[in-house]
């Protein structure tokens, strides 16, 4: 793309670019639901009488559900620096508020760490030492899967995951004062390699740990990839999302057609790259038909599983992948709302696919406790998005670039 | 003729008389007043009309007021179609007409079907995303008036052109020369229709193709002839495909021994180790040559005999006589197809002298064969036979029952 | 007769600093010139003793058969399928250069994509020659195709091996096309300043009539964009398909989720690795300097240190999930791997393919022609030793100790994969010879002033 160096970039004063009062009602009400629909959670978990089983299950589909869209946003982020993208500098300050909601996921983290910690075995069986040790296969990862290695594995992903989307927007935003830190730019860019490569291991490992080690006995070389395609699909449709919300209070009106076309391009891109990693994984699975592996999927084809499995197929990837195929849905705001909206519910369904089969087999049910987890969770971090995006520019208005953004047009 | 009069000629040839116009040529040297001229054309209401450039200007669609192709369309009708010819394919050849057992994979395994499926998906669309192209263009298109110019030539480097035609409703040639001449262009000629070259291809590139025809066409008719007559002349080996190998088969001469046999004899008053079968009915079927009737204690019959003997019937039997033993196997049908005239049918399990067989002549006839069908005793352990043998019984059984064998209270459920 | 009589439009004609034109004769001269450089009859006299050798020795495979290689039992699958997978790797930059680095708004694609297109189809050609002489009767490869036959029978289609055949033949296909498409109004270009006859004809002949039309280009431009829209999932499925012909068995080290994307990273650094090899010096024999730029091999090095970085990742994946399943088994591959007996294949793979790129962090290396050919060669030698890892050291040591066996090639294995090279390099020459070694039209088009301000 050309410069456009005669297209003026936004000014600092333009009404566009901050949220004013518009975030105070909002954050204010998310906030309120986010805590009451957790605290209902809580009650609904510990009437169950079960050591909090269900409960702890409901939230980490909820948190896992939470965490890809954070972790997406800052895999995002680093990605825009690493490539040097112009088109996307307009809805990057979005995606760095997203990704700097890791320290408040670290803490909502701690319902899961704590009962591990405390010796608490209903959500990860390896926590069991009497397991680990009686099963042959088993106590060979007990290296690897015990509370000790666990609790810090986790302090590490999310010390880092907060260090590192902090500085993103601590040096975006400081960057907006003063137009004159390009150098500032460069050095996140340099180190953005090396991020990339953290992000790489961390979500690797995350979802190892979070996700795959909940049967301790199986394991895919690919599970952290697939985790990872759900947390780009989360992230772009979230910030879609959010744009057309702000759009429609008359902010972040920098924001143009094409670059809702990109956004759409990469949600379209990386449900078909789910699909692909998906199809992978349980083709080979499936051919080489070696009962270790198998195990896996003998639990989402057998009861009313099968029918999550099917709903996946379709609704994850063969409807959006027509519904995104068009130009004229990725640039229509109707169009492209509908299939965010789409994909955030089906990455939902996907992850309880993953996770809920280990609390109950052949039975796929989802009831308050999921839905108020849910809520509780996603109310809880948009309030905090919005709280941290308040008295901030919504735009990078220091970024040398922007106009380039501003005019950006697919061709 | 055409214009030879080089690149500064600022004036137009007019038409000679007896050879039409074809449309008025303006030349540019920038994209942007190619575009700006475009739009002027474009306000005029002209719709023959067409720009010529290196490289695809964009913004033109816009200036010259082009819709979008229906390509894409076409294209995701071709995929859809591609994607239905991966399923028909792999369904009519695995799973319809040539069902056989692979790794114990269904016959219709559609995991294992989605690779060759999209790669069919883009083959078709791929084909006919050129070939749409290519056809909604209008190309090849070998000659054009065009070509006549020489400063045309530049459309593929650096030029840009503009051509507005005379069979244009609206076209008068006056009016268009003026307009493009108020576009500043480098230049605005007239352009003739093409009467100069000729649309006949070469003789002797004719020549040379019809050679080529006839020339491919030999093989085939070698090949034809060949199936309609006979010889006696040993099969052409092209390809000895190991059809001459060194080695001794079993009933050749050797001339190695004195008795010139390639299959040696056992030594008299020997046993090789673990050949001693004492007990015939088990081994032979027979005791004292007589065909046993029942099966041998070595091989009681159970419900785990009757379900190895279905596997190993699966495995041995089944290609020729069929999962029901009717003689309905594949190898079986596939022969009759071939009708090649030597095949002797496999037998009818059903029939009823085989059902009255004594079960040890079914073990014989699988120990050493019978007319066309192999001896199965040196692949299939005894033990194995029997259950065959079994197995066998239990098919003959299946398809020969009377309500009046079921227990009484299933029979009364029948009612 | 104008038509064919040889008429020099630019004879006279003031060019001055024209961009466009000056592009235009960068690139046409190579194909115009009265002889080429005398370091291409050097090449080509050597890549056509190497092609020369190449036949040789598959003429004598097919005479006496496999039983000259190296193959044995457990090693039924040696070299020839080494190369074959060598080869179908290479083939995948061009492909991603043209339809991914398209999609993605990468402009400086415009300088590399056309050898990197023919790379390409020259490298999936060697592949493909592999396959069909491995199979024991090499005059026999159509009942890979299902072809009604006396038979009466189907090929099997739940087998990888089957996959690969449309895979292969899909994706040699489709970037033939792309390739083509590609160069039809550069074709064109060739065309009109042909003086001779012969040429203008030929190249006429495959330029099919184009002049460069508006109404034409609006369409061109969207075939492209789909042709780059359906090679792009399609680049990724013909690694993942050949990664399946492993990754479905059940043997330690070929049966892992990962391969298929595995297999396509390493497929992509490899044939991006072959195109700095290319391009460092044909930009220095054919003066290309200015359109393939520094800027544009500095880029290439960084793609080649990204997805050096995610093979590594892959690597250290499968190390750990091996460790981390409890399978004895796959423990055993794995520790066999980095130190028995073929270890030193290992380390080379794991020095060429994860050390050796870790030199472009420095952008004094990655703007060092002498570097980038260096490690582009060592990456290629790397990523023939992993497809060698891979297949031979799991196949000599599987799950039975009485089965184990070591590999040891054939003075015909090594003849035959050089002369693989030769097939590639003498193909390579003669397009840069004879046809349009940049895509001329989407330079001009990249250019700053192509566009309406």
């Amino acid at each position: 793309m050309a410069e456009h160096p005669n297209k003026p970039a936004l000014s600092d004063s333009d009404p566009s670019l901050q949220l004013g009062s518009i975030a105070d009602r909002a954050v204010n009400g998310l906030a309120a639901l986010g805590v009451v629909a957790l605290v209902t959670a809580g009650v609904l978990g510990l009437s169950a009488h079960d050591h909090g089983r269900h409960f702890m299950f409901a939230y980490l589909v909820a948190f896992a559900w939470v965490l890809s869209i954070g972790l997406g946003a800052l895999w995002w982020v680093t990605l825009q620096h690493l490539v040097n993208a112009r088109w996307s500098i307009v809805v990057r300050r979005l995606g760095e508020l997203l990704a700097a909601n890791a320290p408040i996921l670290a803490l909502l983290a701690l319902p899961l760490v704590i009962p591990t910690l405390l010796g608490n075995h209903e959500l990860f069986p390896w926590v069991d030492h009497e397991l680990m040790h009686s099963n042959h296969v088993l106590h060979k990862k007990a290296g690897y899967l015990n509370v000790g290695f666990f609790t810090v594995r986790m302090a590490l992903y999310f010390g880092f995951w907060s260090w590192w989307s902090r500085h993103l927007l601590a040096r975006s935003v400081s960057q907006d004062k003063n137009t004159a830190t390009l150098g500032l730019l460069e050095r996140v860019r340099g180190a953005s390699a090396p991020g990339m490569i953290a992000m790489a291991f961390t979500i690797t490992f995350a979802a190892i740990d979070l996700l795959m080690s909940l049967d301790p006995l199986w394991f895919s070389t690919i599970y952290g990839v697939y985790y990872f395609a759900g947390c780009v699909i989360a992230v772009h449709a979230v910030m879609v999302l959010f744009t057309l919300w702000f759009q429609s209070k008359g902010r972040l009106t920098a924001v143009t057609r094409e670059h809702f076309h990109d956004l759409g391009k990469m949600l379209f891109a990386f449900t078909v790259f789910w699909a692909y990693i998906a199809f992978s994984q349980f083709m080979l699975i499936w051919y080489a038909n070696i009962p270790e592996e198998t195990g896996f999927f003998m639990e989402r084809i057998h009861g009313n599983w099968l029918h999550v499995s099917y709903f996946l197929i379709v609704g994850h990837f063969v409807l959006p992948f027509f519904g995104l195929l068009s130009r004229h849905v990725k640039r229509h705001r109707v169009g492209l709302a509908f299939w965010s909206v789409w994909m955030l519910v089906v990455h939902y369904v996907d992850l309880h696919w993953l996770i809920m089969p280990n609390y109950q087999h052949e039975h796929a049910s989802f009831g308050l406790l999921e839905l108020t987890c849910w809520v509780g969770l996603a109310s809880l971090l948009a309030a905090a998005t919005l709280r941290r995006a308040k008295g901030k520019n919504l735009v990078p208005v220091g970024d040398a670039r922007l106009s380039a953004s501003m005019a950006f047009e697919n061709v | 003729m055409s214009d030879s009069s080089g690149v500064s000629n600022q004036e137009p040839s007019l038409p000679s008389g007896d050879v039409p116009l074809f449309g008025v040529l303006a030349e540019y040297s920038t994209p942007q007043q190619l575009l700006a001229a475009s739009r002027v054309v474009r306000d005029a209401g002209y719709t023959r009309w067409d720009t010529y450039t290196p490289f695809p200007v964009h913004g033109i669609d816009g200036a010259m007021g082009i819709r979008p192709t229906i390509l894409p369309w076409i294209v995701l009708g071709a995929g859809l179609t591609g994607v239905a010819a991966g399923v028909a394919l792999q369904w009519a050849t695995n799973a319809f007409d040539y069902r056989w057992i692979v790794s114990g994979k269904p016959f219709w395994s559609i995991p294992a079907n989605i690779p060759i499926t999209f790669e069919l998906m883009v083959l078709f669309s791929a084909l006919t995303a050129l070939v749409g192209m290519l056809v909604l263009n209008g190309l090849p298109h070998p000659s054009h008036p065009l070509d006549l110019k020489q400063r045309f030539l530049r459309v593929t480097d650096d030029k840009f052109f503009l051509v507005i035609q005379a069979d244009d409703p609206s076209f008068k040639l006056e009016m268009a020369r003026e307009l493009l001449a108020g576009t500043s262009p480098v230049v605005v000629e007239t352009v003739d229709e093409d009467r100069v070259t000729s649309d006949r291809l070469p003789r002797p590139l004719v020549l040379g193709l019809m050679l080529l025809v006839v020339a491919a066409a030999v093989p085939f008719g070698l090949a034809a002839k060949a199936r309609a007559s006979t010889s006696r002349e040993p099969r052409f080996h092209v390809v000895p495909d190991m059809d001459f190998q060194p080695k001794m088969k079993a009933d050749r001469a050797n001339p190695l021994f004195d008795d010139q046999r390639a299959t040696r004899a056992q030594v008299d008053g020997t046993v090789a180790a673990g050949e001693l079968h004492e007990n015939t009915a088990f081994w032979t079927g027979r005791v004292d040559g007589v065909l046993v009737t029942s099966f041998p204690e070595e091989s009681p019959t159970s419900e785990a005999a009757v379900t190895r003997g279905r596997e190993r019937f699966g495995v041995y039997c089944a290609p020729c006589h069929g999962l029901v033993g009717r003689g309905d196997g594949m190898v079986s049908k596939r022969a009759e197809l071939l009708a090649e005239g030597t095949w002797t049918p496999p037998s009818d399990l059903q029939q009823d002298y085989i059902r009255t067989m004594p079960v040890g002549q079914l073990f014989e006839t699988i120990t050493n064969g019978v007319r066309t069908m192999p001896a199965y005793g040196p692949q299939i352990p005894a033990a194995d036979r029997w259950n065959i043998v079994l197995y066998v019984r239990a098919l003959q059984r299946s398809r020969a029952t009377s309500s009046s064998d079921l227990p009484a209270s299933q029979r009364d459920s029948l009612k | 007769m104008t038509l064919l009589t040889a008429v020099n439009p630019y004879q006279g004609a003031p060019k001055g600093d024209n961009p466009y034109a000056r592009i235009t004769d960068n690139v046409a001269r190579i194909a115009e010139a009265e002889r080429p450089p005398v370091g291409w009859y050097i090449a080509f006299a050597i890549s056509t003793s190497l092609l020369a050798m190449f036949f040789a020795n598959i003429g004598y495979l097919v005479w006496n058969g496999i039983g000259v290689w190296g193959n044995n039992i457990p090693v039924a699958w040696a070299f020839g399928i080494v190369n074959f997978v060598f080869w179908v790797g290479i083939g995948h930059a061009g492909t991603l250069i043209s339809a991914i680095l398209y999609l993605l708004r990468q402009g400086w694609r415009t300088s590399i994509n056309r050898f990197a297109e023919a790379m390409t189809i020259f490298a999936v050609m060697c592949a493909g020659v592999f396959p069909g002489i491995h199979i024991g009767r090499p005059w026999l490869p159509y009942w890979m195709l299902p072809i009604p036959n006396q038979m009466q029978m189907w090929p099997q289609f739940r087998s990888p091996l089957e996959w690969d055949i449309f895979a292969v033949g899909t994706y040699a296909t489709v970037s033939l096309l792309f390739w083509y498409m590609g160069m039809m109004p550069d074709l064109a270009t060739f065309r009109d300043r042909s003086r001779t006859p012969i040429r203008k004809f030929a190249y006429g002949l495959f330029a099919m009539g184009w002049r460069g039309s508006s109404r034409q280009w609006h369409r061109y431009e969207k075939a492209y964009l789909l042709l780059a829209a359906l090679a792009t999932p399609l680049v990724l499925s013909v690694h993942s398909v050949v990664s399946f012909d492993f990754a479905t068995s059940q043997l330690p080290g070929w049966h892992t989720t990962i391969f298929p994307p595995y297999f396509v990273a390493g497929a992509i650094f490899g044939g991006f690795a072959m195109v700095t090899t290319l391009a460092v010096p044909s930009r220095q024999f054919f003066g290309l300097k200015r359109i393939i730029s520094l800027d544009h091999i500095e880029l290439m090095n960084k793609v080649i240190l990204a997805t050096g970085m995610m093979v590594g990742y892959a690597y250290g994946m499968e190390f750990f999930v091996a460790w981390y399943s409890g399978n004895e088994y796959e423990q055993f591959t794995f520790v066999n791997r980095a130190f028995g007996n073929y270890a030193w294949a290992y380390w080379t793979m794991i020095f060429c393919n994860v050390v050796t790129p870790q030199v472009f962090w420095m952008k004094r290396m990655r703007r060092n022609l002498w570097v980038t050919f260096a490690v582009g060669v060592l990456v290629n030698i790397g990523m023939w030793f992993e497809r060698f890892v891979i297949i031979v050291t799991s196949l000599t040591r599987d799950f039975l100790p009485s089965s184990w066996g070591n590999f040891r090639p054939t003075i015909v294995d090594y003849m035959t994969l050089a002369g693989s090279f030769g097939l590639f390099f003498t193909l390579f020459l003669l397009f840069c010879r004879y046809l349009p070694m940049v895509a001329m039209a989407e330079v001009k088009l990249s250019l700053p002033n192509s566009h309406e301000h």
